[in-house]
């Protein structure tokens, strides 16, 4: 939007008419000292935990101490100009994110302020970064999936919406791969999604951003940035930040995915900030409410019911449920899930997809480890057909693993042995799948057939890939009706049952891959 | 600060009770002034800072200044305050002393802030005001502060209420 400077005088000149002269009265402090980003301030008797307030110079802090004589701030954003004896105003506000429609196919900070350069968000609503959970009778249980696209997650460890599903692994696993594509694989579904970056480098964010309008999924998507360089304060909000800005999508009768990247990094923060305000460590020096800063968070992911979204839209919205699921994601320091935050963040999700280095490299990507890695709740979410093919699959690779270590003797072993190894190396290949190129759930189905059907048996292991990929456009240009019926339904019966079987005997028979 | 206000505390509370006890609150709050005075004063916190000066010496000293101005009492509390190293609290005690004479007889102390000095009319209008306002009775002390360009800031404790043109301007400001 240009404007004229006679446009511009115009618009200030409304504003001073419009601008009511009241009394103001507020609560005021003195700063006593400025550490690391925390400043102490005296007096402000009447501040709230968690209040915003207002220093010298236009900046805020967060009241996190309230002590008798003096209250322990925590700076959002640059804190050098701060002196000693400096004024400080209670603002009487909770700290409050822009959040609507308009925020989608954003990069915005922590404090939901942009920073793509595409301008200010046309936005009109706010609402406070904390907020309680929606309570037991609001809630309806988790039976729709969220598809994430990719075959080892979808058949094995399903994702419904309202779910809390922890993504868990060591660096360089695969992790934002995952989260990514799952992002990709919301384009056209109504899914809206939030991408919540957490202490990562700039680059990687930029490379993420990139992706994701590479793949045309940054339309329904709200990227919040809370980098390495910026302040331990604004990366302790992030999370909360994202979250409400997909409660929005939730109260509103819709569904939303988030994506936390990372809650170990968040922890670290929150420990900095709690050390510097002399809470008490605890272990691992975290503070003793480390448990909470991630429950809190999680809680507020969840599946409410229509009456609850009537409610909240004051009747706008009628007979629509609404959702927000969290993928979160922690990452492991060699491996280790028995440390202090992970085995917390484990105990609050509801599965985990557990990621391993070691599948990693030897090329299984991405690298779930279908034995350690459960879903709780996302099997009475599945779609029909993926639950009846994929159940097959996580029996197959369960067996597989139990004789896998007898595999370097394969010529002593009797045929059934033998077969079941050989059916379970198909499958592992065949759980392998590109970045950037989630499936959707007919594809996945005519794999998931093909596997559990025998199919593959004959082939070498080398060739399952090179298979699938010549079947999957096979089935896409010859079969599109099939797929399409697939895709609309779910459903599995007979006649797809057929229908995906003859046309997988018709592809073999050109033998073409 | 925040520190040293913590340690005054009990002191002061102390020293009130006591106060109201004996019916003395105008003699204690005129002896604890005093006594911050004195405890402010730079030469003397040379001598009292000494380390090699021990603290019957100090003790002495103080009370030999203090002669008949202050009651027993208060001689005790300055004896007290000796024997714990702490008599760098008194201008806080003082302060504290004086927040709780106030709530206890039911007023609070105002700084009015004016850009022109006020009539004596004007300065009851405000008192008035204000009183409704906090619902205690003001005891106002008036500055001239030309910063303001105009109207009346007040402050009460940590509590502003700022109606002067510069607050206004910075409101506008912000909205802008």
């Amino acid at each position: 939007m240009q404007l004229n400077p006679s446009e511009i005088s115009d618009l200030i000149k409304k504003k001073i008419e419009n601008f009511d002269t009241h009394l103001e009265a507020h609560t005021e402090g003195t700063v006593v000292s400025v550490t690391d980003g925390i400043v102490r301030v005296h007096g402000l008797s009447e501040a709230m935990q968690g209040e915003m307030l207002e220093f010298p110079g236009g900046s805020y802090g967060m009241a996190l101490n309230l002590e008798r004589d003096s209250v322990g701030v925590v700076m959002l954003g640059a804190y050098q100009h701060i002196t000693e004896g400096d004024t400080v105003k209670c603002t009487g506000r909770i700290l409050e994110v822009p959040v609507g429609e308009a925020l989608l196919g954003r990069v915005v900070d922590a404090l939901g302020n942009p920073i793509d350069g595409k301008g200010a968000i046309e936005t009109t609503l706010s609402s406070p970064i904390e907020k309680i959970a929606p309570g037991v009778i609001a809630r309806q249980s988790v039976d729709q999936p969220v598809q994430i696209g990719l075959k080892a997650i979808d058949s094995m460890i399903p994702v419904g919406r309202g779910q809390r599903e922890l993504i868990i692994g060591d660096r360089q696993t695969g992790k934002t791969a995952i989260a990514v594509d799952a992002i990709i694989n919301q384009k056209g579904t109504g899914i809206k999604c939030i991408y919540v970056a957490i202490g990562q480098k700039r680059s990687s964010i930029a490379n993420v951003v990139r992706k994701l309008e590479e793949h045309g999924a940054m339309a329904h998507t709200i990227i919040v940035v809370a980098s390495a360089s910026e302040s331990a304060a604004l990366q302790f909000i992030a999370p909360y930040t994202g979250c409400s800005m997909g409660e929005y999508f939730r109260d509103n009768g819709e569904d939303a995915l988030i994506i936390y990247d990372d809650l170990t990094k968040q922890a670290w923060a929150y420990r900095q900030i709690s050390l510097l305000l002399r809470r008490p460590p605890g272990r691992e020096a975290y503070p003793g409410d480390v448990f909470y800063i991630h429950s809190r968070l999680l809680e507020r992911a969840a599946r409410i019911n229509a009456v609850e979204v009537e409610k909240l839209t004051n009747g706008r919205v009628k007979g629509k449920t609404g959702s927000l699921t969290a993928l979160p994601i922690i990452e492991t320091q060699g491996g280790d899930v028995s440390a202090f935050v992970p085995t917390n963040v484990i105990s609050i999700t509801d599965g985990q997809i557990f990621l391993e280095t070691g599948l990693f490299n030897s090329g299984i990507r991405p690298a779930v480890n279908a034995g350690l890695s459960v879903s709780r709740v996302g099997g009475a979410a599945q779609t029909k057909i993926i639950k009846k093919l994929g159940g097959g699959v996580r029996l197959d690779l369960a067996q597989f693993r139990e004789l896998a270590a007898f595999a370097q003797f394969a010529s002593d072993l009797d045929e059934s042995t033998r077969k079941q190894i050989e059916r379970g190396q198909r499958v592992t290949e065949l759980m392998k799948q590109n970045q950037y190129a989630p499936l959707s759930v007919a594809e996945m189905s005519v794999s998931l057939y093909a596997a559990n059907t025998g199919f593959l048996d004959n082939l070498e292991v080398k060739k399952v890939r090179d298979f699938e990929s010549a079947l999957l456009s096979f089935m896409k240009t010859d079969e599109a009706a099939l797929m399409a019926k697939i895709n609309e339904k779910g459903d599995f019966n007979d006649e797809i049952k057929d229908g995906i079987h003859n046309a997988i005997e018709r592809f073999i028979k050109t033998s073409s891959w | 600060m925040a520190e040293l206000l913590t340690l005054a505390r009990p002191y002061a509370e102390a020293a009130f009770k006591r106060a109201k006890e004996t019916a003395t609150i105008q003699e204690w709050a005129e002896a604890l002034k005093f006594l911050s005075v004195l405890a402010e004063d730079r030469d003397l916190l040379t001598i009292v800072d000494n380390p090699r000066v021990g603290k019957d010496n100090i003790a002495r000293l103080l009370l030999d200044i203090c002669q008949d101005n202050i009651s027993t009492e208060a001689k005790n509390l300055v004896r007290l305050l000796i024997a714990n190293g702490k008599l760098s609290l008194l201008p806080k005690i003082s302060a504290l002393y004086e927040e709780h004479r106030a709530e206890d007889e039911g007023y609070v102390n105002v700084d009015l802030f004016s850009a022109y000095p006020l009539t004596k009319a004007e300065q009851n209008k405000y008192s008035a005001m204000l009183e409704k306002q906090l619902h205690k009775k003001v005891n106002a002390v008036v500055t001239v502060d030309k910063a303001l360009l105009g109207g009346i800031l007040a402050k009460a404790g940590d509590k502003v209420i700022d109606g002067s043109i510069r607050g206004q301007i910075h409101q506008l400001a912000k909205r802008l």
